[in-house]
């Protein structure tokens, strides 16, 4: 026996499951030389029908996955698009969470910035490899040890409501979160970070400190049902009426407290007033406030109607 | 046409084929490398690779039952179409005659 038919051999052998191997072995080793015999019946060299004839089994990994009925793939169709979901999904929440924790309080523990952002950045990065990882090996190893996952089957229930192409984008969701946040983060910064000083250095907060027990809390919470609003939003892919309808009082639970107090006086920290002349000679207090009242109005009112038009041409 | 596309095509409508001429071919008991040559001689190339764990993929299903013969030079594995192979067999023969027939129908435009 030569070699090369040994070496074939146990190549093959090495990958096929150890209770088939003997009986796999005398079986191929006599199609082997079964095949060869016939090829230097017709004449040719031994050691080059030897050669072709392995060349022509193939690759022993492959053959041996063969008589395995093993797949040769990492995920198959059966889970491709389950593996492609969860990863997407996991993808595209996980690391960008943990990426801003990680950075946040790298800022709140030390001073170095510059570090806090790279420290959250690398590990994002960190979290999605990790992620990529452990996702695609779990789903590797349901492949090979066939366990079922009891998936419902696709119905057509389950097809996205609406055209496929969405009313609400991703990027004026994102413009309008983040939009919101600076609002809602502009509220402590404004108290504890404010760029006027009064006389002796200390600063003076832009808004009314009296209204953190009455007015300001609630604006904030407002705020916060808004973010709650545009994530829903985006979920449904669309504007429906229920939605228009909860924009609108959240719209107007924001402007009217702000222009009932803008028109009162209360909005503005009285300090602030005091320290700047121009503010208290020739009513421009009242003036900044009435511009400010018609440009806060303005947008409410644009946004209602904006939303209503959205929601019903969509229902038309 | 691309002699590629046209390969792809014709492995395609040649899958499974093989299976029906082994068991048909394996009502009189053969060996591996025997049937290959039996089978490539009557117009089903099939390759080696292919065929042997196909082999034993139909024995594990109990389409075919096998026997080692040691009387000749060379131990060999025969092959030979069980009873439950004959039950199969006679299934899927209908149904290549169906698919036949189908084929003929539409060619001739006779939608019945």
């Amino acid at each position: 026996m030569s070699s090369l038919t040994d070496r074939y051999l146990a190549a093959t052998l090495r990958a096929v499951p150890a209770p088939r191997r003997a009986e796999i072995s005398s079986e191929l080793r006599a199609a082997i030389e079964d095949m060869i015999d016939d090829r230097t019946g017709a004449g040719q060299d031994a050691e080059a029908a030897e050669r072709e004839v392995l060349t022509e089994l193939g690759q022993p990994e492959r053959l041996a996955a063969r008589y395995a009925d093993r797949r040769l793939q990492l995920i198959g169709p059966t889970y491709y698009l389950v593996w492609q979901r969860v990863l997407r999904l996991m993808l595209a929440t996980v690391p960008g969470t943990v990426g801003v924790v990680v950075g946040v309080l790298e800022a709140t523990v030390g001073d170095d910035r510059g570090r806090a952002v790279g420290v959250g950045i690398t590990s994002a990065f960190q979290t999605a490899v990790q992620i990529a990882f452990w996702v695609t090996l779990g789903f590797a190893v349901l492949e090979r040890t066939d366990t079922s996952l009891n998936l419902p089957e696709w119905s057509v229930d389950q097809l996205p409501e609406g055209p496929a192409e969405r009313d609400v984008r991703l990027t004026d969701t994102c413009a309008s979160v983040a939009m919101l946040l600076l609002t809602l983060a502009f509220l402590p910064w404004q108290h504890f970070q404010p760029w006027v000083s009064d006389t002796d250095g200390d600063r003076i907060p832009l808004l009314d400190p009296a209204l953190w027990s009455s007015w300001l809390p609630f604006l904030a919470a407002v705020l916060v049902a808004s973010l709650v609003l545009e994530v829903a939003k985006y979920r449904a892919g669309r504007w429906t009426w229920p939605l228009v309808a909860v924009n609108a009082a959240l719209d107007l639970a924001f402007a009217v407290p702000v222009i009932v107090l803008l028109l009162t006086d209360r909005l503005l920290n009285p300090e602030l007033v005091r320290r700047f002349d121009w503010l208290r000679t020739d009513g421009h207090l009242d003036t900044v406030a009435r511009v400010t009242v018609v440009v806060v109005a303005a947008i409410t009112v644009w946004d209602v109607a904006e939303n209503i038009v959205k929601a019903r041409r969509h229902h038309a | 046409m691309s002699e590629e596309i046209l390969r792809t095509h014709l492995q395609e409508l040649r899958r499974g084929t093989a299976v029906v001429a082994s068991l048909v071919a394996l009502r009189r008991p053969d060996y591996g490398y025997a049937l290959l040559q039996h089978l490539a001689a009557h117009g089903f190339p099939v390759d080696a690779n292919t065929l042997y764990p196909l082999l034993r993929r139909l024995e594990e299903q109990g389409l075919l039952t096998s026997e080692w013969n040691t009387e000749e030079s060379r131990p060999r594995k025969f092959y030979r179409t069980s009873d439950e192979g004959e039950t199969v067999l006679a299934r899927l023969l209908d149904d290549l005659a169906a698919v036949q027939t189908s084929v003929a129908g539409l060619i001739e435009g006779d939608h019945r």
